[in-house]
């Protein structure tokens, strides 16, 4: 009698755990508003995000760097190292100063638009990847995952947005942010990006990315020696 | 077939990547003098400027300034070569790009060139963020975190800081570090995993070594570490171990030791003492019997005093209950009674009753002193000395006493009589009527008891009525403890007849029994004589001499039997002494036995 109730015990606790499991992605934490639940502060969203766009960055170094060691760009690569990646339309800043000198409404409009840029690209990469045999399972889990980063991210700073309007540290300009501009991987050749060039633009733009979201914490959230 | 020009670009991109690695990477601005003027290096330091330097090489009449100059240009709408905006003047052969010039994600690409010849000797791409080299750490500095309990090993806390040039505080640079430590002037370096932090704890070095810690950094997710910091030296001075605890363990030891020869000691010289409280010595049985030495002294009154608490020879001995008791017949049952006589149905019928007839109490010790009193008479071993006890001869030693109707038994037993002989009539011998005591007269060489009828004259008045109510006492012969009827007759024609009514003892009457003779209770033979009983088992005995009540233990013969004389009274009765050891004694007051005695009867 106790072993099949310890046998039921079991497979409900299963149950409960892979119950959680399933919802951990999507689950509010505070459904019923900021009465009675802690509220990250933008601090901590802005960390939160930071991490993320860190991890982000360090998949997409090492794919990269996957790439280069078996697929070693020839020598048109070596000599055209310029490559025009397909988010080279969007305006960047530069440098550290260029960045610190933007505003923060435009500062945050270029990750967005970056991120957004990068949605469908990533898709793309991962398919390619997990369908061509050269690649080995681990780097294309790691493509999806970066992929999956990627729009998480992008969720995290249109939030952190939100809550930077919300507190009236952004002004109502920023208005580019619903537009999703699908923007197509295209080379200057016309021809579609291979993999490399993609894992190469993507790594870059994931450091873009990074740099943009601590310049920014460092403006708005008042902290020492920023 | 899909996988093997796969593999062959394989290998061929593997050498060329190896070449790419030698010639494109920059890695260190090492100068190669076999080539011509080339790059030896691009390296910036914070991601904000950066700094290109060149070889002339083999081409030595390049190596005047201005003979070789750098363009470079940056891969994005503005497509110009446009001249190093900085030529170092303190460092030779050295560009340096600042801020203004340095933007990041920006690929660049710059060109060596000899404008005279106009001739570009060389040219290489890269974008900032993959050349930077951040300075190394500062203030490197360790502290003691703790020391074994041995003494022998400690560890230690590494802190720094981040190099001033890095901008980590608003986050520009994101710096991982790598600390390395070895044994001084060894060769090998140990290399602890990245820290992002700004400390590593080191664990497990040796006191009395010292060590060499340094440092390095490099931006996270890239592969371009600085160069090492200044290393710092840890010495920790060994402390003496503490010698208190070697001794104790040295006291506990031979203390132990000690003690444990204390000890064996104790037991060895205590070992009677403790022998005898671990292992007390079992009393040997206390055997009660006469001191030999009590005889020797010939105390008389004392032995006789002794003998009668043993009850060897009391003259109630036979005529007491426990004579009885020893016997259990159904007879008691009155009902039983009427039906046939006690003797009857000890002798005959109750074969049955042969247990009971025999089955003495064993558990009677009246008249004696222990139940290991080996001189007692017991009539239990006197009626297991016979042989007998099959057939009638378990009803035959002994006869409960009991009232008997007479004059039944006696007509019963004199028609037995008459019609046969004793030995043929096995239910009812002639001489079972009686109750009684036998008393042993006599043994047989055999080792038989001889029972006979006591003699009733020589019995105390109690004793008389007894006797009168009682019947014959029986006395067997032989082995079979029965004579035969020939021997019976011879018996009792031989038998003088006894004077006086006194002798109630029972004979078997071969002779046909006048109801005269009758005394009711008894059989009387003509000769009034004592005939010992006859039994069916032929076995021809010796013609006993009537004997009294009591006998006295006059001699003991080789086989250790208790040999009785018959009471001086009848002396001429026995002709047939059955055995030799019959000397004609007086008869001697029953129950003493005086020394001298003794040592007549002692073979």
């Amino acid at each position: 009698m106790s072993r099949s109730l310890k046998q039921v015990a079991v497979l409900l606790v299963a149950l409960l755990c892979l119950d959680l499991h399933s919802r951990v992605g999507s689950a509010p934490i505070c459904a019923h508003g900021p009465s009675g639940c802690h509220v990250p502060s933008l601090a901590d969203l802005f960390d939160r995000v930071i991490q993320h766009s860190a991890r982000m960055h360090s998949l997409s170094n090492d794919l990269h760097s996957e790439f280069e060691q078996y697929f070693l760009p020839s020598k048109n690569h070596i000599g055209k190292i310029y490559r025009k990646c397909h988010t080279s339309s969007i305006l960047t800043p530069n440098g550290k100063e260029n960045a610190q000198k933007l505003a923060r409404e435009e500062l945050t409009e270029v990750i967005l638009k970056l991120l957004m840029a990068w949605r469908d690209p990533l898709f793309q990469l991962h398919q390619s990847m997990a369908h061509q045999q050269d690649f080995n399972s681990f780097s294309s889990n790691k493509a999806l995952e970066m992929g999956d980063m990627a729009h998480e991210l992008r969720k995290g700073v249109e939030k952190v947005a939100e809550r930077m309007r919300v507190l009236g540290m952004l002004g109502n300009s920023v208005t580019g942010l619903s537009v999703a501009e699908a923007m197509l991987p295209i080379s200057d050749s016309g021809e579609a990006m291979s993999n490399y060039e993609l894992l190469y633009c993507f790594r870059r733009d994931s450091n873009k990315v990074q740099n943009y979201l601590k310049i920014l914490k460092c403006r708005i959230v008042p902290e020492h020696d920023c | 077939a899909d996988n093997e020009p796969n593999d062959n670009i394989l290998y061929i991109q593997c050498l060329i990547r190896i070449i790419y690695v030698f010639i494109f990477k920059f890695s260190l601005p090492v100068s190669d003098p076999s080539r011509g003027p080339h790059f030896t290096g691009c390296r910036s330091r914070e991601q904000e400027t950066f700094r290109c330097w060149w070889s002339a090489g083999i081409f030595q009449n390049l190596t005047e300034p201005g003979a070789l100059r750098v363009f470079y240009r940056t891969k994005n709408a503005l497509s110009e070569w446009q001249e190093c905006p900085d030529y170092t003047h303190t460092v030779k052969n050295e560009c340096y790009f600042n801020k203004t010039f340095t933007h990041i994600w920006t690929s660049y690409c710059i060109q060596l060139r000899s404008v005279r010849e106009n001739i570009t000797y060389d040219e290489t791409c890269f974008t900032v963020e993959n050349i930077v080299h951040p300075d190394p750490p500062i203030g490197l500095n360790w502290t003691l975190l703790n020391v074994s309990r041995s003494g022998l090993h400690f560890d230690i806390l590494v802190r720094w800081a981040p190099p001033p040039s890095a901008d980590v505080q608003t986050g520009w640079m994101s710096l991982v570090y790598q600390v390395q430590y070895r044994v001084r002037n060894a060769s090998h370096w140990e290399m602890l995993d990245l820290e992002s932090g700004t400390q590593q704890s080191i664990y497990g070095l040796h006191t009395d070594k010292e060590y060499e810690v340094r440092v390095r950094c490099k931006m996270s997710a890239f592969d371009n570490f600085g160069e090492f910091g200044d290393s710092i030296l840890v010495h920790v001075a060994q402390i003496p171990s503490k010698e208190s605890t070697f001794p104790m363990t040295l006291v506990l030891i031979f203390g132990v030791i000690g003690l444990v020869i204390l000890l064996v000691l104790l037991i060895f010289s205590q070992q009677q003492r403790l022998m005898v409280i671990f292992l007390p010595p079992i009393p040997a049985p206390k055997i009660k019997g006469i001191d030999p030495e009590l005889l020797k002294n010939g105390k008389l009154d004392q032995l006789n005093s002794l003998l009668s608490s043993q009850d060897m020879y009391k003259p109630d001995f036979y005529h007491e209950d426990p004579w009885v008791e020893f016997i259990q017949l159904d007879l008691d049952d009155p009902a039983e009674k009427n039906e046939s006589s006690d003797t009857q149905h000890l002798l005959g019928l109750s074969r049955s009753g042969s247990s009971h007839v025999l089955n003495f109490k064993s558990d009677d010790d009246s008249g004696r002193a222990s139940c290991y009193d080996p001189e007692i008479p017991n009539p239990e071993d006197l009626a297991s000395l016979l042989p007998g006890h099959s057939g009638r001869g378990d009803n035959l030693p002994l006869v409960s006493r009991s009232s008997l109707s007479i004059p039944d038994l006696g007509v019963q037993q004199t028609s037995e009589v008459e019609e046969t002989p004793i030995q043929t009539q096995p239910a009812v011998p002639s001489w079972v009527n009686m109750d009684f005591y036998a008393q042993v007269s006599d043994f047989t060489p055999a080792g038989g008891v001889v029972l006979s009828p006591g003699q009733l004259n020589s019995s105390p008045e109690k004793k008389k009525e007894e006797e009168n109510e009682k019947k014959i006492q029986f006395q067997l012969v032989s082995d079979g403890a029965y004579t035969s009827e020939n021997t019976a007759r011879q018996l009792s024609a031989e038998v003088p007849p006894s004077p006086g009514p006194e002798q109630e003892y029972q004979t078997f009457p071969t002779q046909a029994v006048e109801g005269n003779l009758w005394n009711g209770e008894y059989l009387v033979s003509t000769s009034d004589s004592q005939i010992p009983y006859l039994l069916p088992e032929a076995t021809p005995a010796p013609i006993l001499p009537p004997v009294s009540d009591y006998t006295v233990v006059q001699e003991v013969d080789a086989q250790h039997s208790l040999l009785l004389n018959p009471p001086s009274s009848q002396p001429a009765i026995c002709p047939h002494s059955p055995n030799k050891h019959l000397p004609a004694m007086p008869t001697m007051p029953m129950g003493y036995l005086t020394p001298d005695l003794l040592g007549n009867l002692t073979p």
